[in-house]
């Protein structure tokens, strides 16, 4: 081993780790307004991190990576997989926030690569799913594909994205140091890692988690209908 | 730019400007009086609450449905300048549930001089002052003030009131300008929204012909000073 990575990839994962992408991610919280506004303590969001991280973004993470395998094969045929998340994420605001960020990766994909054979098979993903948008890991499985990341990178990516995405909403909605912050990221580490290492392990869309939060689908559900809000979930 | 530029898609004309220099009342003022020409829809970008979208459906003006709120997580300046995704959501969502639509608007958040919108968002764009923020804020300059396709100097009404002559803040704002449009406003001077009602007119109609290119006042426009001549990439 040299002291360098042969690359492949390695770009995609920078892209899609950035909260500069043009996505709409920034409007988002991870439910995290939602739990602060019904009580949760800023010294356990660290704990909500962890929960994200074993729960939705776990069973995000294995349908990305199953989008990735499905994106490499000829025909593309995401539905399954489309499916089997939705059929596991209760929360219509959840299905709903995933849709959100789906559709603005699914635009991303579109503009940077419309010739990409897994990004046209994007069109039909919801075809098992009616009324529902195509979902986050989706066109994150796509971009994978089209960056030439490896099923581990793209898990990790949307991994890390959950924990960023509420280390920063934390710090719109409570007073806080950014380091301590970017902390809660660091030491989430563990937890971004026995996730990864459980969608990597996802070879069909039945193996995706089931692992819904009924007190996070119920935070999620009473944000859609709230009118004070920063964030849109 | 814009998905699809075909004069067949409705117009996309955004509002910026300081929080409370009168953009919904601007908007509520064009839907009343274009609304009955018009097929229209509007997307407001408010910062903590939907006060603006529920500002505009009780004014009345527009069926409830044809006005949407986004989120910006509290960002929005970064909503219509750098992640435009929430807004172009909402307006393809409008355009495709009221089709075929005339003119969208899209109201920024409130932010400051410098947030104008991505020319990928919108074909057009206002940019909103109030005499009330002070007669030398149109000589500051900055994007906005300087290259939005009009410049309204709003509540011309109560310029008496806090000592702004409306002539001079107008005077300034052409000055800055190089010749684009500035127009004092105020939502009870018929004279003053017939002429922002022309000039929406004029756009859409251009808009329609193919002749309107959607231009970018960019975040740091250049601009030049009448006094030495120097070309600048940079605000003050
Ligand atoms: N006198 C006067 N007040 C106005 C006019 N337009 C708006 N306002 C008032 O200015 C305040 C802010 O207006 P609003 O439209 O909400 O501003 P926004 O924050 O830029 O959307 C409100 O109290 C309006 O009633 C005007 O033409 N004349
Ligand atoms: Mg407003």
């Amino acid at each position: 081993m040299g002291d360098t990575t042969d690359g492949t990839g390695a770009l995609g994962v920078l892209l899609l780790a950035d909260a500069r992408l043009p996505t709409g991610a920034h409007a988002h919280s991870a439910t995290l307004e939602a739990a602060l506004a019904a009580g949760l303590r800023t010294e356990q969001i660290p704990d909500y991190i962890r929960a994200r991280l074993r729960g939705v973004a776990r069973a995000e993470a294995a349908a990305a990576v199953l989008a990735l395998r499905a994106a490499r094969e000829n025909p593309v045929d995401f539905a399954p997989i489309q499916a089997a998340l939705a059929a596991r994420t209760p929360s219509r605001a959840l299905r709903d926030a995933s849709a959100s960020l789906g559709r603005g990766l699914t635009r991303l994909a579109r503009g940077l690569f419309p010739e990409h054979s897994a990004v046209a098979a994007l069109a039909t993903a919801p075809d098992d799913t009616p009324g529902l948008r195509v979902l986050r890991p989706i066109p994150l499985g796509a971009l994978g594909a089209a960056f030439g990341m490896a099923v581990d990178q793209v898990a990790r990516a949307a991994l890390y994205d959950e924990a960023q995405c509420v280390a920063a909403a934390a710090l719109k909605l409570r007073p806080g140091d950014p380091i301590a912050a970017t902390r809660w990221v660091v030491d989430a580490a563990p937890d971004i890692e026995e996730s990864v290492r459980v969608a990597v392990g996802a070879t069909v869309p039945g193996d995706v988690p089931a692992r819904s939060a009924p007190q996070l689908d119920r935070w999620a559900g009473a944000h859609a209908y709230s009118t004070r809000r920063l964030f849109v979930a | 730019m814009p998905e699809n530029p075909t004069s067949t898609r409705a117009l996309r004309l955004g509002v910026a400007g300081p929080v409370g220099t009168g953009k919904s009342s601007l908007i509520a003022t064009l839907c009343r009086e274009l609304a009955g020409e018009l097929a229209m829809a509007v997307v407001t970008n408010d910062i903590y609450t939907d006060e603006d979208a529920r500002f505009l459906r009780s004014a009345g003006v527009l069926d409830h449905e044809r006005i949407h709120a986004v989120q910006t997580g509290a960002c929005p300046h970064t909503a219509i300048r750098d992640d435009i995704t929430a807004n172009l959501d909402a307006v393809e969502d409008l355009e495709l549930a009221f089709a075929p639509l005339d003119l969208v608007l899209v109201e920024s958040g409130g932010d400051n001089l410098t947030a104008t919108f991505s020319p990928a968002l919108v074909d057009t764009q206002v940019f909103c002052l109030d005499v009330a923020g002070g007669g030398d804020v149109a000589r500051k300059g900055g994007p906005g003030i300087t290259s939005a396709d009009l410049l309204v100097v709003n509540k011309s009404d109560l310029a008496p009131f806090v000592g702004v002559d409306v002539g001079r803040m107008v005077a300034d704002g052409e000055k800055a300008r190089e010749g684009r449009p500035v127009l004092a406003l105020a939502r009870s001077d018929t004279a003053a929204v017939e002429r922002l009602c022309s000039w929406v007119r004029g756009v859409l109609a251009d808009h329609r012909e193919g002749r309107h290119t959607p231009r970018d006042p960019g975040p740091m426009a250049p601009h030049t000073h009448a006094v030495d001549g120097h070309e600048h990439g940079h605000g003050h």
